[in-house]
């Protein structure tokens, strides 16, 4: 795939469930304590395990042809419409929204845009995320 | 425990809060919870074949402590977006220091500027954002 392609790449659209082991052990590897509740709630930044399920950001790169030694990640952004909890059956699509230069064409930008939605009708979207990353010359 | 948001005003400091030192066992942990196997993150070789001491912090191990230091003072309910801009790189070892202020504030919503940084120099590591909706929930 040429550079061209990039913006409107969308990667095949994948279902996530929520355990709460999964939940639970992303408590304890960030610092915090396992959730007491009976429905654990997924801290912020859990949406980024959800939108990576499956090595998706290095196959969304493999796809379009980009040398992983290449990208760094600069930016992640997370808005939040719903709480995330243990149970919860999730469907995240994700899409290349857009590709551009700055300073002269000698730093490349590549940004992914993901939505997570609830799996059941009616889809209610309870996560939005867009992440930015520098495509580096070597 | 929430903070009486009402009392702060722009230019205040919200919260701050220093976590790790982060050690290569909680990379390794925060790699099997995420799904983030890349190995600069894991393996010393190939992270100074990249040019680094040693290996390095995942940038969203990073952006989970900002979201700790969030989730500690407000409920998590409030919180509606989430942002960071990955700076520089955090060294294995570092001890990260966290702060919020206050820089905007309406009748229903507060934004924050977030910022980490390498605990005893002035090195910030991660610039960032969070918008959270007013009255905060008791």
């Amino acid at each position: 795939m040429t550079e061209d392609n990039y913006v409107g790449y969308e990667y095949p659209t994948y279902d996530f469930t929520v355990t709460e082991e999964s939940l639970n052990r992303f408590m304890v590897a960030i610092g915090r304590q396992p959730s007491s509740a009976t429905t654990p709630v997924a801290p912020p930044t859990y949406q980024k395990v959800i939108e990576g399920k499956g090595d998706s950001s290095r196959k969304i790169l493999e796809n379009l042809g980009i040398d992983l030694k290449r990208v760094l990640h600069a930016e992640q952004e997370f808005d939040y419409l719903e709480p995330i909890t243990a149970g919860d059956r999730l469907e995240v699509s994700r899409r290349v929204s857009d590709h551009y230069f700055k300073k002269n064409g000698t730093r490349e930008f590549l940004v992914v845009e993901s939505e997570i939605r609830r799996a059941l009708l009616p889809q209610i979207l309870v996560g939005r995320s867009r992440q930015v990353l520098i495509l580096r010359q070597i | 425990m929430s903070l009486s948001l009402e009392a702060l005003k722009p230019g205040d400091l919200v919260a701050e809060r220093v976590f790790g030192p982060i050690t290569g066992d909680m990379l390794v942990a925060y790699a099997e919870a995420s799904g983030d196997s890349n190995p600069l993150h894991l393996d010393r070789d190939i992270a100074r074949k990249s040019g680094f001491d040693d290996v390095i912090i995942h940038g969203m191990l990073g952006m989970a402590l900002l979201g700790n230091l969030l989730t500690d003072a407000f409920p998590q309910d409030n919180l509606k977006r989430f942002s960071s801009r990955f700076v520089s790189i955090m060294p294995v070892e570092s001890i990260i220091l966290c702060r919020a202020e206050m820089v905007e504030k309406s009748a229903t919503a507060v934004v924050l500027k977030l910022e980490a940084s390498i605990d005893g120099t002035d090195k910030t590591v991660i610039t960032g954002s969070a918008d959270l909706s007013l009255p905060v929930a008791s």
